[in-house]
């Protein structure tokens, strides 16, 4: 009996090994978040902002963010601006409702940290690096970073004009623990 | 003149600010926008004031060059400076938290009118010819 049960317990230790359970943070996002852009001429707000959301500053090779807003939820303070804005000329809503981001990969830059992804807007994807900051807080945390897109390179309204196409984007995200 | 041309701007601004208050009312009951933060009842009453008086100025001062037809001349440009205001509602930006900001300029634009509806309502009250 002894001759079968040390081999089995070997190769038992041998096949769990094998598996390593990795625990990842999920995090809930929650309210008042903000995500606002500005430019030389217009400025605003998206108002409806979701997605799923895995960091763990232990392990930032774990850490996924897959983001998305509805293009539609543009509020610049103005009715005709915000007709404007999601005509066929800019963010044509219609045919493009949503902007989404996902993280390929996150790492540790600085005081803070940085995700390199693909940011798709208007229909165009294009490889993007936001640094952000991770605070914690009593109740969960916030996730807060700034970036700048030409808007050209979306092909987001004809280049020139009275709007830049420089936009800078600020995020401001709290979350909960899932 | 300019006493009766004062009263009479004075009285149309109130009437007009009172009326203006009555349909933000009945915008906000209807549509349920709220735009109190951006046109309070104080500002409403205070613009429609203002308008008033400065017809009453503007009148008293067309009478007086022009006189015939300085009436004539003041209501045409009353009305057409009526009309183009109209054109500053669509260009407001509101605070962000404002919901519908669509819906401000159907409550702000038919304030524009009430100043000249009131002056010329109660004009005869106050100047006769």
């Amino acid at each position: 009996m002894k001759k079968i049960i040390y081999p089995v317990l070997a190769l038992l230790m041998l096949a769990g090994s094998a598996f390593t359970v990795i625990s990842v943070q999920n995090w809930q996002i929650a309210e008042p978040y903000s995500i606002s852009f500005t430019s030389n001429d217009a400025s605003g707000i998206f108002k409806t902002f979701s997605g799923n959301i895995q960091f763990d500053e232990q392990d930032p090779s774990s850490a996924r963010f897959n983001v998305s807003i509805d293009a539609a939820s543009i509020n610049t303070g103005n009715g005709l601006q915000n007709k404007h804005a999601k005509s066929e000329e800019w963010f044509d809503v219609t045919k493009y409702p949503v902007i989404r981001y996902d993280s390929r990969k996150v790492s540790k830059a600085g005081n803070g940290w940085l995700m390199e992804g693909d940011l798709e807007i208007h229909g165009v994807k294009k490889a993007t690096s936001i640094p952000f900051t991770f605070s914690k807080t009593a109740k969960g945390a916030v996730f807060a970073g700034s970036f700048t897109v030409n808007r050209n390179d979306f092909k987001i309204g004809k280049p020139g004009g009275d709007v830049g196409e420089l936009i800078k984007l600020d995020i401001s995200v709290p979350v909960l623990k899932k | 003149m300019l006493k009766k041309s004062l009263a009479l701007g004075i009285v149309a601004g109130i009437l007009s600010g009172i009326v203006s208050l009555a349909y933000a009312k009945l915008y906000h009951s209807s549509l349920g926008a709220d735009f109190s933060r951006v046109a309070s009842p104080v500002g409403i009453i205070a613009s429609s004031l203002l308008g008033g008086v400065l017809a009453a100025l503007g009148y008293w001062l067309l009478d007086k060059w022009l006189q015939r037809r300085g009436e004539i001349v003041f209501n045409f440009l009353f009305v057409i400076l009526s009309f183009a205001t109209v054109l500053a509602p669509f260009g407001v930006k509101l605070p962000l938290d404002l919901e519908a900001p669509e819906l401000f300029p159907g409550l702000a634009i038919p304030m524009h009118f009430f100043p000249a509806l009131a002056w010329f309502t109660l004009k005869p009250l106050f100047i006769r010819r």
